[in-house]
């Protein structure tokens, strides 16, 4: 036995790796679909799993380690929004030292689509209850990904003009979107 | 009748520059780079932020999926990590406060255990395992831990690692045994021995006299000649900073392990597993 692991602790090593194996891209969607860019989303998902290496115990069913990740991951996105914006704290729970049951169990990659059906649905029901010209501009910008300046060329304004519209057309769908909430 | 002309009011002039410095938030967002934080104003537009990464995201299926290269350098990451063995220039994981009374049985965690070394981790297990057979035996006069725990069971040995003239008040002696390394201090008198793994992510601590601590150049953990965490939160502010540091450790650690030491004659043995 000297100079190797105890078999046990071996076998756990290889176990959190299955874990990442598993959840990193159901993880990695779920909060890109919160945060909206590669960098911040590779960024909270590294936290997500260095945490598990630290905190989590992988000998919890699979049930409770997949609802682990997603709480963590909750917690994270909530505190990206509050301090890079410096939000006030909107209703997010600390991760208990140890463990803490709660969470949704069973979430799995078929979650991590849904969620993404859910955006791309509440993104469309936005738009339609926007002002024209407003749900236009996000149009050209969100999902036909013009520039500004295609976009101002289309709806024949100009440069400044767009990005005034494009503004308050996001004015709008943050207080509609905060009172669907 | 108003002139068209006339010069625009102030209001409508802020809110252009605000359209301006938003719209540089968003150009980032749709280019999927990373969106500065300084574009945003106020509350109502981290608001906005907010539901433009969302809009953002749900109109990117592509961008929904990590890249591969990504996925593969995390996961060695995880695995070096997981073995203890955590690059220097790695940002410090955030782990909940330990407090004192629950050190003890967290002791000898999956961590700890791939931590403190091949060699030792048999030896560390057994020792806890076999703890209720070991009172007594070896009878150091020093306790090996705060609770009197033996480090090594069974085929264990007292082995030399220093003499006392190596050893004057203040100073400490690094030793390799076959079950763990560590240092032999002399603690104004007291003579005692202390792994030289750190309890965070098993780096190999540095004796400074001048400091008169085991220092981690990892993370900059310094714990003191007790093997307790000096430079915790706690310990900064109860003494105004540490060690010429410009900040508190920030989390909590568990003490050093205490391997038994004792002094025969002119030499001071610790009880360590059989080579």
């Amino acid at each position: 036995m000297k100079g190797e692991p105890v078999p046990h602790e071996r076998e756990a090593a290889g176990v959190l790796e299955a874990i990442y194996d598993e959840h990193v891209v159901p993880i990695y969607r779920f909060i890109h679909a919160r945060v909206g860019n590669r960098p911040d989303a590779e960024d909270l998902t590294a936290q997500v799993f260095m945490r598990a290496v630290e905190q989590l115990d992988t000998s919890r069913d699979h049930n409770q380690v997949t609802a682990w990740l997603y709480r963590v991951s909750q917690n994270l996105i909530a505190d990206y929004w509050r301090a890079l914006y410096r939000l006030p704290v909107i209703g997010t729970e600390q991760v208990a030292p140890g463990w803490e049951p709660a969470a949704p169990p069973g979430r799995s990659a078929a979650l991590a689509e849904a969620t993404q059906d859910t955006a791309a649905d509440r993104v469309r029901s936005l738009l339609r209850s926007l002002p024209e010209r407003y749900a236009q501009v996000l149009e050209l910008r969100f999902l036909q990904r013009l520039s500004v300046a295609e976009t101002a060329s289309r709806m024949g304004v100009s440069n400044g003009n767009a990005k005034v519209i494009q503004y308050r057309a996001l004015r709008m769908a943050a207080l509609l979107d905060e009172s669907d909430d | 009748m108003t002139d068209d002309r006339e010069p625009r009011v102030p209001d409508e002039e802020r809110a252009e520059a605000g359209a301006e410095r938003f719209g540089r938030y968003l150009d980032a967002l749709l280019a999927g780079a990373r969106p500065s934080p300084d574009d945003i104003g106020s509350p109502d537009e981290a608001e906005m932020a907010h539901v433009a990464a969302e809009m953002a995201a749900a109109a990117d299926r592509a961008g929904s999926t990590p890249d591969p290269a990504f996925v593969d350098q995390l996961r060695r990451r995880i695995r070096d990590a997981d073995q203890g063995m955590t690059s220097v220039t790695e940002p410090l994981p955030i782990r909940p406060v330990v407090s004192d009374t629950s050190v003890a049985r967290m002791r000898v965690t999956r961590r700890q255990v791939l931590q403190t070394g091949l060699g030792a981790a048999a030896g560390l297990a057994a020792g806890v395992l076999g703890a209720g057979l070991l009172r007594g035996e070896p009878t150091p006069r020093d306790p090996i831990w705060d609770d009197g725990i033996g480090l090594v069971a069974g085929e264990g040995a007292w082995v030399p690692v220093a003499t006392l003239a190596e050893l004057p008040r203040g100073a400490a002696v690094p030793f390799s045994t076959a079950a763990f390394n560590g240092y032999v201090v002399n603690d104004d008198g007291e003579i005692r021995a202390l792994s030289s793994v750190c309890t965070h992510m098993g780096c190999t601590l540095q004796y400074r006299p001048e400091w008169r601590d085991l220092r981690c150049p990892c993370h900059a953990a310094s714990f003191n000649l007790a093997g307790k965490l000096a430079n915790s939160r706690a310990a900064w502010q109860a003494a105004g900073g540490y060690g010429g540091d410009d900040q508190a450790y920030p989390i909590e650690l568990p003490p050093l392990i205490r391997p038994a030491v004792k002094v025969e004659g002119e030499q001071i043995l610790v009880w360590t597993a059989r080579a």
